[in-house]
């Protein structure tokens, strides 16, 4: 469908800003399925497996194309003001006065070849596939190997996640770099560990 | 005009029944989740989303019309799973039927398998068709009578009654599953059987509940690093010690449980290597292999995936000896079709009693028969517009290119909420079963 390993030809330019946008869309559905829940029931784990693995392989795409922070437009950066509220970390392209960088950071992306990707970790982690590992060190002396967490923590049902403005339907039309990523990746994670593993699971503590 | 099916490659065929409601609005509980034929063909099993299984008999022939085989009417009606509450979770349990599997019979009675997510359970179908009468301590309506009245003793006798079919729960094997079950399938030997879920394999005996046996967990000690998941697992049909199991990565693993108590190490792994023409974001998606099921002679099994269907030599793993595209037209709408989650539809395949035809399902109710021996496929509609008796259904075409044929139905024009998962072919003859949203469909092959 989307051939690799193009070369960045002046001709052929097009096609990567082509190839690029295509990957912002689907990564943008990627989260936007990930986010979506319904309350009471469980998710398939198939179905989530498989986003997460699309997500890496996205991620993996952009980050071994070089493709740096910022394809942002300014106008996405104003959409966010809601919810930049809430968050301590801002994206370097978008703090105040700063236009953003028109040629990708190399040396951003070198370092974070080294770790696996942040992002997606998170990602997982807010699936609640480490539930049970958390579940494990307070009830040593249980068999909760029955009760392990395949799903979505509770927190999500509870409605404790920020209604963010990407699940709306104007998704395809807003860019999304590897930083507005990263920061609700973020926000899910400090969502999901104030809630706390033990509520997770209806056990107080 | 030579047509696939049954082997020869003129079968045509034809509208024999459709069960279920038939206005538009499709209540949810009614959703048709599995199809089955049990070994003879004589019954069909349905399930639905509702919990309920239906079984439908087919009557004897009649001698007036031999060009007509018997037609299918309800047997058996029961609720066999109701919706249960995980309190540790705070999650519903789907009372949906996820798989029927007939058990052969042995006796008067039939029995089957049939699950839900979490749980399986073995039911017992018995006809009752004569009931004991003159009691001598009860009157006929169960009253009982004043002892004083009775002066003389009488052996009760049994009397015809109209007959009624009873079905009940023998067996429920319960809490031996984390994950939500995709699979059930009964050994050759007709003493064990396997449950598949997400992550594991568990073997039972079918006289046994409270213990299973894990026989594949391929869960990682660390979640983070799953990637992959089971997606289906079938037993040979008669090599009591083989199964494979089916992954959403697009591999299936034969195992020989032979080898070792726990079948983490495959003894086959068969994958065909990825084509990097065709590689795009879905790929993985779209490798996801929803259905496994073996030939009847046991020498191949078939496997579907988003696209395809491929039929593997167990001889030989390193690719698939055919392959056939279900609905090739699809792959440039990928994009939109993740969009509405189409494309983690899960659709199933069949073989046909002889091995050599292939049926699967496909969107606007379309399914598609594919004939192995003539290189011949055709697509055919399930729809009530082509309901009338016996009429024969025509072959119908999705228009690739630019020009649309007369006939012929665009890919824009396609329903994909009309989409047919689960089919099944008679074990003997040339009479399959159709399944759309909420809806039945029996076809016949065409008896002259």
């Amino acid at each position: 469908m989307l051939g690799r390993g193009v070369k960045r030809k002046w001709s052929c330019l097009e096609e990567a800003e082509v190839v690029s946008e295509a990957r912002q869309l689907v990564l943008g559905l990627c989260l936007e399925k990930l986010q979506r829940y319904q309350a009471g029931v469980e998710l398939s784990l198939r179905r989530s497996v498989l986003l997460i693995n699309t997500l890496r392989q996205i991620q993996e795409e952009m980050r071994s194309d070089g493709v740096g922070s910022c394809d942002v437009h300014p106008d996405s950066c104003l959409l966010r003001d809601d919810f930049r509220e809430d968050v301590t970390v801002t994206c370097p392209g978008c703090s105040e006065g700063e236009s953003p960088p028109e040629l990708p950071s190399q040396e951003a992306n070198g370092s974070d070849q080294q770790k696996p990707p942040a992002a997606v970790s998170d990602a997982v982690n807010a699936m609640g596939y480490l539930g049970d590992l958390a579940l494990d060190d307070i009830f040593e002396d249980i068999d909760t190997s029955m009760y392990e967490t395949s799903d979505l923590p509770s927190a999500w049902a509870s409605g404790s996640l920020p209604q963010s403005h990407s699940t709306a339907g104007s998704l395809q039309s807003c860019l999304m770099d590897l930083n507005e990523l990263d920061h609700i990746m973020e926000i899910l994670v400090v969502e999901t560990h104030l809630v706390g593993p033990g509520l997770q699971n209806g056990f107080s503590l | 005009m030579c047509r696939p099916g049954g082997g020869s490659s003129d079968v045509q065929w034809c509208f024999s029944q459709v069960k279920g409601a038939i206005d538009d609005d499709v209540a949810e509980a009614d959703i048709i989740s599995t199809v089955e034929f049990n070994h003879t063909g004589e019954l069909l099993a349905t399930g639905d989303k509702g919990g309920r299984v239906v079984i439908f008999q087919q009557e004897p022939e009649s001698k007036n019309q031999p060009q007509c085989r018997g037609e299918y009417n309800v047997y058996s009606t029961f609720q066999s799973h109701e919706p249960e509450f995980d309190y540790l979770k705070s999650l519903e349990i789907e009372e949906k039927i996820n798989k029927i599997r007939w058990l052969p019979q042995k006796n008067a009675a039939q029995f089957l398998l049939s699950t839900n997510d979490k749980t399986i359970k073995l039911w017992k179908i018995s006809e009752r068709d004569k009931r004991p009468e003159g009691y001598n301590l009860k009157e006929e309506d169960g009253r009982y009578r004043d002892p004083n009245t009775v002066t003389t003793l009488r052996v009760p006798i049994f009397r015809p009654m109209d007959l009624m079919v009873e079905a009940s729960p023998r067996r429920v094997f319960a809490n031996a599953h984390t994950y939500h079950i995709n699979s059930i399938a009964v050994n050759s030997d007709y003493e064990t059987y396997l449950s598949a879920d997400d992550l594991r394999i568990n073997l039972w005996h079918l006289e046994i509940t409270d213990r299973s046996f894990n026989i594949v967990d391929i869960k990682p000690a660390n979640m983070e690093e799953l990637t992959e998941v089971i997606t289906a697992a079938e037993f040979h049909p008669n090599q009591c010690n083989t199964f494979v199991y089916s992954s959403s990565k697009g591999t299936i693993r034969m195992c020989d449980m032979r080898a070792s108590a726990l079948c983490d190490k495959h003894a086959k792994m068969f994958e065909e290597p990825e084509d990097p023409n065709n590689r795009s974001f879905f790929s993985e998606i779209i490798s996801s292999i929803s259905d496994v099921k073996f030939s009847h002679s046991g020498r191949y099994m078939m496997t579907r995936d988003y696209l395809s269907v491929k039929i593997w030599d167990l001889n030989m793993e390193t690719r698939p000896v055919e392959t056939y595209q279900v609905h090739e037209y699809l792959r440039s709408k990928l994009c939109s079709l993740y969009e509405n989650d189409c494309i983690f539809d899960k659709f199933e395949c069949c073989w046909n009693g002889n091995d050599s035809v292939v049926m699967t399902g496909s969107y606007n109710n379309f399914f598609r028969m594919f004939d192995r021996g003539y290189r011949q496929d055709v697509t055919l509609e399930a729809s009530r517009e082509n309901s009338k008796p016996r009429s024969v259904l025509k072959p119908r075409k999705v228009s690739t290119g630019g020009k649309r044929k007369k006939d012929e139905i665009s890919v824009d024009s396609l329903d994909f909420n009309k989409k047919i998962l689960h089919t099944a072919w008679h074990p003997l003859d040339n009479i399959i079963a159709v399944a759309t949203t909420n809806n039945l469909y029996i076809f016949q092959e065409k008896l002259n």
